[in-house]
């Protein structure tokens, strides 16, 4: 999963970067709102946190450019303006969801959670669940029929976002662009190897090899 | 209250009662005197006729019936005479037994003497020398016709007056009504402000009200906009305070601290109080309370975007549904009727299983706003207890308690009142009564 934070106070981006990267999210940081502007709409984020008050161009324009634009990542707002008025404006300008600060990490990470799931059909789901598999964010381990699998910190990023996706088909430069941030380096290679340890975790059948086109996950859904 | 129109009105009958009244009074009592006047020579014709009629005949002086006119031989005809000799008298048939008195002075007697049958004397005395004797001769005239017709003159004058008067009065209410028919204009406009149906008052007015619409013109966008930039430096302000406490927080929650857990609890619970009171004071200063007058909260056009805010918050599970009124606009500001209703509301969807419903509607206090859910509900002996939670800003308060607390700031600026109640669909029933302002 790949991040867009927008947030101009460096000390708070610091803090929720550290989080956000501790959750196995690849998350870009932008302080200023022209930035934002053009690179939320050119780089292809699952989720961005957007902060009001930018220096540049303010919060609900840059919103609002980019849903004219057509962009439909969804858009989480976190902002120390936390009154209802302020809320709606923020919702009707095409945000997703609303956090006042100051908050909770938790509370965020929840959020981001729920917010993903929804934007993926998942909507009523305590927990990421797909094909069989029910995936625990929190302790970054997985349960398959009632057995839990530890997952290290690449594992767990690579299988959430299979998980979310689940019947799609994957490129592996799909995965690369979603799984790291603007600034790793991306082999493919190494997300071939993760692949593989899944599948010694979870089963071979759970991710499906398409040559020349990418991955499949499917799981046992049988 | 004292209306110009009555005011008017008032000064101007009564100038025209007391002139009207001054001007036909004394029409009528010069045209008496006049009239007396001419009446008075006729009378002195009389006395001359009269002296004419004495005669020297065989017996002395005697009268000379034939040179008398018939007036005076028919009974209370209206024309009296007496002639008093100096050892003999003589009076007119037509006194037939009535007197009439002598009168000191020469000339016409001021006070009109009683006649018969109601008849007002007009009495003359003429004094002559004839025959080497006083010969003094009386005669009266009857007054009374003239009196009637006077009296009937006065009766057509009031009338015409009066007439005349409520003529005056309809034509000067219509010209008052007229003329002031832009303050009418301006008075059902401020109204209708007070109501928060308009935001300013219409400039199209005389050039005497000019001064004053636009003043209070200037003074509703200064209030507007004072309120605009105070509530802007309070959200400058949150941010500032928010943000560095977001940092703090966030660190609290930090792997190094979790080695100490009393240190992170007290952390902790200092950080809440800050982050608390900030939110309630910022909540409270951003009031508008009752500060303008043309504000409103157009229940239709507004309640749709929150509810669907709500939604978004609270997911899907939820049956939200609002009832009003169609075009139903309260009378007060939006931002802080949203901030009401969307706490109250966020708290039912907080709680409730799968239903949570607003009703609004007018009732002849004012309006009421009611709040509904499916949830648990508090259990009577509690309620007093949550509502007064948070009523004091130094008391702690925890979560939804605190969205109560800025609740109550609301309802409190507006005078209105808080209730709980159970709901008839079993869960917390809130309702908030809202008294009309005052005009």
């Amino acid at each position: 999963m790949r991040l867009l934070l927008v947030e101009d106070h460096v000390p708070l981006a610091d803090e929720l970067l550290a989080g956000l990267i501790r959750q196995g999210y690849a998350v870009d940081w932008l302080a200023d709102g022209r930035d934002a502007a053009y690179q939320g709409a050119t780089e292809p984020y699952d989720l961005i946190i957007l902060d009001l008050g930018l220096p540049g161009k303010p919060g609900i324009e840059v919103l609002q450019e980019w849903r004219s634009g057509g962009l439909t990542t969804p858009v989480l707002i976190l902002t120390a303006r936390g009154s209802w008025a302020e809320r709606i404006e923020g919702l009707k300008a095409g945000a997703d969801d609303y956090m006042s600060k100051p908050f909770h990490p938790e509370e965020l990470h929840l959020r981001i959670q729920s917010l993903l799931r929804r934007a993926h059909g998942l909507a009523n789901q305590p927990q990421l669940e797909a094909a069989g598999l029910q995936l625990d964010e929190g302790r970054q381990s997985v349960q398959r029929n009632g057995e839990e699998v530890q997952l290290t910190a690449a594992e767990f990023r690579l299988l959430r976002y299979f998980m979310l996706h689940a019947g799609q088909l994957l490129s592996k430069s799909h995965l690369a662009e979603h799984l790291y941030d603007g600034e790793s380096e991306r082999d493919s290679n190494v997300i071939e190897v993760h692949v593989n340890h899944l599948r010694r975790k979870l089963g071979r059948e759970i991710i499906e090899t398409r040559r020349g086109q990418g991955y499949r996950f499917s799981g046992d859904t049988a | 209250m004292r209306s110009i129109q009555r005011r008017l009105s008032l000064g101007l009958v009564s100038v025209l009662l007391i002139v009207g009244l001054l001007l036909a009074q004394s029409s009528l009592w010069l045209f008496d005197r006049s009239l007396r006047g001419y009446l008075q020579t006729t009378l002195q014709d009389e006395t001359q006729t009269l002296l004419g009629a004495v005669v020297r005949g065989p017996n002395g002086l005697q009268l000379d019936e034939r040179r008398l006119s018939a007036a005076y031989k028919r009974p209370y005809s209206g024309l009296y005479f007496r002639i008093d000799l100096s050892e003999q008298s003589w009076r007119s048939r037509s006194l037939w037994d009535r007197e009439l008195h002598t009168v000191e002075a020469e000339g016409l007697k001021d006070a009109l003497g009683d006649g018969p049958q109601g008849q007002q004397w007009l009495v003359y005395r003429a004094d002559y020398q004839r025959y080497g004797q006083p010969i003094v001769i009386h005669v009266a005239r009857d007054y009374r016709p003239i009196l009637d017709s006077f009296s009937q003159v006065q009766k057509v004058i009031l009338g015409l007056g009066v007439s005349a008067l409520v003529l005056i009065l309809l034509l000067q209410r219509l010209i008052v009504s007229r003329a002031l028919r832009p303050l009418e204009q301006v008075r059902r406009q401020l109204l209708q402000l007070q109501q928060g149906q308009r935001s300013q008052l219409d400039q199209q007015v005389p050039l005497e009200l000019e001064p004053l619409v636009a003043q209070i013109n200037h003074l509703l966008a200064h209030t507007e906009d004072t309120l605009k930039r105070s509530r802007n430096a309070l959200g400058n302000l949150g941010h500032a305070l928010k943000t560095p406490l977001a940092v703090l927080v966030s660190l609290a929650t930090r792997e190094e601290l979790k080695q100490l857990p009393q240190l992170r609890e007290s952390l902790n619970s200092q950080l809440q109080q800050i982050e608390q009171r900030i939110a309630r004071e910022l909540g409270r200063a951003r009031l508008a309370g009752e500060a303008l007058p043309g504000a409103h909260f157009d229940c239709a056009s507004e309640l749709p975007e929150l509810f669907s805010t709500l939604t978004m918050i609270h997911g899907n599970h939820l049956q939200l549904e609002w009832q009003a009124e169609p075009g139903l606009r309260l009378p007060w500001d939006r931002e802080d009727l949203l901030e009401l209703l969307g706490n109250l509301l966020d708290n039912a969807c907080k709680w409730a299983d799968s239903q949570v419903q607003l009703h609004i509607c007018k009732v002849t206090a004012g309006y009421q706003l009611t709040i509904d859910d499916d949830g648990p509900g508090i259990d009577v002996t509690l309620r007093d207890e949550v509502l007064s939670r948070g009523s004091r800003l130094d008391e702690q308060v925890a979560g939804h308690g605190l969205g109560l607390g800025i609740v109550r700031d609301i309802v409190d600026a507006w005078g209105g009142s808080l209730q709980l109640a159970e709901s008839p669909l079993d869960g917390l029933r809130v309702t908030v009564s809202l008294p009309l302002k005052r005009t």
